[in-house]
């Protein structure tokens, strides 16, 4: 890392090193040199991050226009008013309990299956896939082009009541008529975040397993394990990080997600937590309330990102 | 030069007292300091609040936010209009129209800018993002704008097609007395649209509370109310017999929550906006909460473009016509970069032929005189000759005749009047219960 590419040093030199060395070989690099290159990502962190972020903020915790009732964000903390967050937290442990308790269930769930199937999908690329790896990959990374939103809407016309999947169902008399899909069903919320989310599971499992060296399977095979030990003692036990990995990528977006419940049920009995942020956000006077349950719901993430950093942190120094 | 340190060393007489005058010169600039870095946020006077909550009975004169612009204003010459609307609220072919008949003038238009609701709207015109000549607001929307300065008053004299074309109720609207700022754009009932061939007009006209419709359990999970607090909790209110659609009252509001979480239990609705145009004409509900223009519009979005199933599409609205019923509005920001030719658009937007293609194409009725009710279900209208795809449709389908608002709804249905924010507070509470999905069980 220490030698940088294309450097005009002489060959002769087998090192160059900031300060005098380098000085004295005629390249030289200021303190800031390599500092230099961590700008833009702290660019970008300021502009894109911590600005939005005190923006909401100052909205939680500023004032309302009188007039217009739109948000007022105070910039200057000590003007800072907790009137809307003492609002914001009776509601979540009141009236919203409910919905954060609803989205915790769709997320458990929609995450489990997406780890199931995405872990079956990535294995079988990773181990079996042979010459076709990358075709497979590419079909499989083939979604992500497409818009979020497009997938949503397409889903919105096979599940209609003569869309392909009632088609399908009735055609193999699995039920006996068309079922309801867009009729307000938390299964069909679940589904649609499954659908959403699930190459961003594949993904990272698919990189992991990839890289696992065959010859501790082999060598597993060859102290007498069967293939289902192999797996769960060798396979499984070393890909817990890119399981925990794929689990965060997809369960925290799916956490303030709000369009895929929108699009495919619009039921209140499948709200989601994304929504009731949503609806705050547009309704005249509710923006303070609407930051505060972003600023709560960001809390609240940060346990299972807490636990995946820990981890993870314990994974590396145990090698 | 002193050395510093010398200059602290005492302090003369003379000093002294220059140095005394100095401060009593400087504490009130710094009170004006210490003032300026007050709270932050506006204050609003109990005067400009009450121009905000007006009621048909109680109604309100808006302040003048300078001077309309001078009649003898030439149209701005090779203008590109500014719409700022919500989506699809303006046929095109109306605007281009407008643009051919101003040739002269060498303007253009090139796109709608749209919103999805008045919040976003209104947040946009306040940042100054917006730069539009015409605005279409909602009417708890107009005193806001004008209160704050957003828009510019209009002048009368180039508008003449108000004052002669439309309906005398909105002469003098009592949200904005002698119109200093908005015209009206269109007017709608509020009522309930079905799909005939699974609930007949007879059924939904023969029940003794036919909101109670909503709230029928043989319709479970085919039931629709609009994603919009006003609409939907005016409808828990009138069925339960509550005619004060804009109440503050927490008691009435009660009884609207109570009315909505049953709803939740027995029929699991769904909360949509585009549920009565386009999703119960295509068969994904039975029943939905319905402004009259949307149902007049569902017909262009069947599955099949037959007379035949333009027949599955009903309205209902109380048979004596005592039920919500309101209008939209056209206004003129005030940083309006064209608003001479905003005058003309507007003008033209009141001109019978104008205001009648365009309706036939929005589905939302303009408020004019020759707009008989008798020929609204009579004649096909522009849009639908023109769509060779489809078989004829009437502006508003004969069999939903109830979709056709009349000057005298305005006598006796009810007005969805702005609220003040303490009562708007407990709207959105109830709101908020109802969007949560927490339900009683069952």
């Amino acid at each position: 890392m220490s030698r940088p590419a294309g450097s005009a040093a002489p060959a002769r030199v087998p090192k160059l090193r900031r300060g005098r060395d380098a000085q004295t070989n005629g390249v030289h690099y200021p303190r800031w040199y390599w500092q230099s290159f961590a700008a833009p990502a702290i660019a970008w962190l300021l502009v894109f991050f911590l600005l939005p972020l005190y923006t909401v903020l100052s909205i939680a915790f500023g004032t309302v226009d009188p007039i217009l009732r739109t948000p007022v964000p105070v910039w200057q903390p000590w003007w800072w008013t907790t009137a809307h967050v003492a609002e914001g937290l009776d509601k979540t442990f009141g009236l919203f309990q409910t919905v954060y308790l609803r989205t915790f269930g769709y997320v458990l769930v929609a995450s489990a299956i997406c780890l199931v199937l995405g872990y079956a999908v990535a294995y079988y690329v990773a181990r079996y896939a042979g010459r076709r790896k990358t075709l497979l990959l590419v079909l499989l990374i083939s979604p992500l082009w497409i818009s979020y939103l497009m997938r949503m809407l397409a889903w919105i016309n096979l599940l209609q009541p003569d869309g392909y999947v009632n088609r399908v169902l009735t055609f193999l008399q699995i039920v006996p008529e068309p079922v309801g899909w867009l009729e307000g069903r938390g299964i069909t919320v679940i589904l649609g975040l499954v659908y959403g989310y699930i190459p961003y599971m594949i993904l990272p499992v698919y990189a992991f397993l990839d890289r696992i060296d065959v010859n501790l399977l082999e060598s597993g095979r060859d102290l007498g394990a069967n293939p289902l030990s192999t797996f769960l003692r060798v396979t499984l036990p070393l890909s817990r990080p890119a399981i925990l990995a794929g689990l965060v990528i997809v369960s925290l977006p799916m956490f303030g997600d709000y369009f895929t419940n929108t699009l495919l049920s619009g039921s209140p009995s499948t709200t989601m937590i994304g929504n009731l942020i949503d609806d705050s956000i547009y309704t005249a006077g509710q923006q303070p309330e609407a930051a505060v349950l972003i600023l709560i719901l960001m809390l609240l993430l940060l346990i299972p990102i807490g636990y995946y950093l820990r981890s993870t942190a314990r994974t590396a120094a145990a090698r | 030069m002193q050395h510093p340190r010398e200059r602290r060393r005492g302090m003369s007489r003379r000093e002294f007292l220059r140095r005394s005058a100095g401060s009593a010169v400087a504490l009130p600039s710094l009170a004006a300091v210490l003032a300026a870095c007050d709270r932050p946020g506006e204050t609003a006077s109990r005067e400009q609040i009450n121009l905000l909550v007006p009621r048909p009975d109680s109604p309100v004169t808006l302040p003048m936010n300078g001077e309309p612009i001078p009649t003898d204003t030439p149209i701005e010459q090779g203008a590109d209009l500014q719409i700022f609307n919500w989506v699809d609220y303006v046929w095109k072919a109306i605007v281009r129209r407008f643009v051919e008949e101003n040739a002269e003038h060498d303007i253009s238009f090139s796109a709608v800018t749209t919103f999805n609701n008045m919040e976003e709207a209104v947040a946009k015109l306040q940042a100054g993002e917006i730069e539009a000549d015409v605005f279409f607001p909602t009417i708890d929307v107009v005193p806001k704008l004008a209160v704050a300065g957003l828009l510019q008053p209009l002048n009368h004299d180039l508008i003449p097609n108000l004052e002669q074309n439309v309906w005398d109720v909105y002469q003098n609207p009592y949200y904005d007395q002698e119109w200093r700022y908005s015209v009206p754009y269109t007017v709608y009932t509020t009522g309930i649209s079905y799909r005939r061939d699974v609930i007949s007009d007879d059924e939904i006209y023969g029940m003794a509370n036919p909101w109670e419709i909503l709230w029928d359990p043989s319709h479970r999970d085919r039931v629709g109310v609009y994603d919009s607090y006003r609409d939907t909790i005016q409808t828990a209110l009138l069925k339960a017999g509550i005619t004060d659609i804009s109440t503050g009252d927490p008691e009435d509001l009660g009884v609207a929550r109570d009315e909505l979480l049953s709803m939740l239990d027995v029929v699991n609705p769904r909360a949509t906006i585009n549920g009565s145009y386009k999703r119960l004409p295509q068969g994904e509900f039975d029943l939905h909460l319905s402004w009259s223009g949307d149902i007049a519009a569902g017909w262009g979005y069947v599955p099949t473009y037959t007379r035949d199933y333009y027949e599955n599409l009903g309205y209902w609205f109380p048979e004596d016509r005592r039920g919500p019923v309101d209008n939209d509005c056209i206004a003129i920001p005030a940083n309006a970069p064209h608003p001479r030719l905003a005058h003309e658009f507007i003008n033209f937007m009141l001109d019978f032929e104008n205001a009648m293609d365009n309706f036939s194409w929005v589905g939302y009725q303009p408020p004019l005189n020759d707009a008989q009710p008798a020929l609204l279900t009579e004649t096909e209208g522009l849009y639908s000759q023109v769509s060779g795809w489809a078989e004829p449709a009437e502006y508003v389908l004969p069999w939903m005749e109830a979709a056709v608002v009349r000057q005298s709804d305005f006598d006796v249905g009810y007005r969805q009047a702005p609220l003040s924010p303490e009562a708007d507070e407990r709207w959105n509470d109830v709101w908020q219960q109802f969007k949560a999905g927490v339900t009683t069980g069952g």
